[in-house]
């Protein structure tokens, strides 16, 4: 991210509060920050901050909603923060609770505190654009347009887009794959894992038990669909008139070799979305508690910034030894994933 | 003047594609496609325009114009287009979604 130079108009110079800011008292600390904030350029620029001045006790949210009130400036007004009372506006509400439970699940099972592992805060804004037909994370936030109403609901409605988003801070501050090609397809297919995970737990569902699709409550149903996408079967997910037929392989003999998408990030993600669907449904039960977890330490400990499936493949396969044992149940079903889509472990 | 939309990217990863020929349009439309382009300085575009920052699920524009004289085309990320040529590009984005 590209350096700002930030005017600080205050006798104390920024260096003491910065330490003011990590290690005094919260009134102290309240003030020094809020100091540290006078220049308008801070509101958002957490990165200049860095990790102590919005770093919250371990298991805490901090949870910040925006309005952008159907313009594209960022963040927005804010609207509701964290412990304040449910909006009237359901945007709003899904944003907050859809955070709250991927924070939560990533807390719970993976012992993760926030997008950096440090309580990041968690900010989102709703009502972003006029008739924008997408979600995306900026590299600092979270933001959710409100769809065309013909084709495209709200984005904030899927709880798994919700998960998706957020899952791409977490590769951000973890692998960082590049978003690109076999990287960026990997770099998707974990926004995809994890955002149905925060689902399915949700739900408590096991895996057998859940739909595996992404965007389901996206889709009005003028669409001829069922969802943006499945990882359970790449391909199916909708075939309409406007939106055109689910591009997405499942085998990685069907691998789109394309210029758009950043060389079809989007696409190819099927394949790895795949192998994951079926390694936790060999594996069976609850797929955030074995799967999961292999797919989470090879993201956070083990994959590199240009991780082609072939790694991918090769890592997650390890790492199941690791976690499970060689040889175990746990670690055949990841090799047997990756092989069902055209990816062989030796 | 001929101009081929194609956006792709977001976080549904849709394609949508459009190519307008001012032929086939109003005389007001024709004129209002011509002000936004002239408005874009599009023949100035560089061919690429990426984004400031990193990010996910963002849309990615192609746009090619062509008129007699000169063709030209734009890749542009979404985030990286300048204020001058939204306009264009909603309006583009509008015509592919029909």
């Amino acid at each position: 991210m590209a350096a700002r130079v930030i005017p600080l108009h205050c006798i104390i110079p920024p260096h003491m509060l910065r330490e003011i800011a990590k290690r005094g008292d919260p009134d102290q600390q309240a003030w020094a920050f809020r100091t540290l904030s006078l220049s308008e350029q801070l509101r958002g620029q957490r990165q200049v901050l860095g990790m102590f001045a919005l770093a919250t006790p371990a298991g805490a949210k901090r949870r910040t909603i925006y309005d952008a009130r159907h313009g594209e400036e960022l963040p927005g007004v804010l609207v509701r923060g964290e412990g304040d009372p449910k909006s009237k506006d359901p945007a709003i509400n899904e944003a907050y609770d859809g955070s709250g439970a991927t924070y939560d699940l990533f807390r719970n099972v993976f012992d993760r505190n926030s997008i950096d592992d440090r309580g990041l805060r968690l900010d989102a804004a709703v009502h972003y654009g006029r008739d924008y037909d997408n979600a995306f994370w900026d590299g600092r936030q979270m933001v959710y347009g409100d769809g065309d109403g013909r084709l495209f609901n709200w984005f904030t409605k899927s709880i798994d887009v919700i998960g998706h988003e957020l899952t791409h801070g977490v590769t951000q501050y973890e692998a960082g794959l590049v978003y690109r090609g076999q990287s960026g397809a990997l770099n998707e297919s974990f926004s995809d894992v994890f955002g149905s995970l925060v689902k399915q737990c949700k739900r408590k569902q096991k895996a057998e038990r859940a739909d595996w699709l992404i965007g389901k409550a996206l889709l009005t149903s003028k669409v001829n669909g069922v969802a943006i996408r499945s990882m359970k079967a790449p391909g199916t997910a909708y075939d309409d008139p406007v939106l055109g037929k689910d591009p997405q392989p499942g085998h990685l003999r069907d691998y789109q070799d394309v210029d758009d998408d950043n060389g079809g990030v989007h696409i190819n993600s099927g394949i790895p979305n795949r192998a994951f669907y079926l390694a936790a449904t060999e594996i069976g039960g609850y797929a955030w508690e074995k799967a999961g977890r292999i797919w989470y330490l090879a993201l956070r400990d083990r994959l590199r910034r240009t991780a082609t499936f072939q790694r991918a493949a090769e890592i997650t396969f390890h790492v199941a030894g690791e976690l499970c044992g060689k040889g175990s149940k746990e670690q055949k079903a990841v090799r047997n994933g990756w092989k069902a889509v055209g990816i062989t472990v030796k | 003047m001929k101009i081929q939309f194609e956006r792709t990217g977001g976080v549904a990863g849709l394609r949508l594609t459009a190519t307008v020929h001012s032929g086939t349009l109003s005389p007001e439309e024709a004129r209002k496609v011509q002000e936004m382009v002239q408005e874009a300085r599009f023949f100035e575009l560089p061919s690429t325009l990426l984004p400031a920052q990193p990010g996910a699920d963002r849309f990615q524009y192609k746009v090619t114009v062509e008129t007699k004289e000169r063709r030209h085309t734009v890749e542009i990320a979404e985030g990286a287009a300048p204020p001058r040529l939204r306009p264009l590009l909603n309006w583009l984005t509008a015509k592919a979604r029909q």
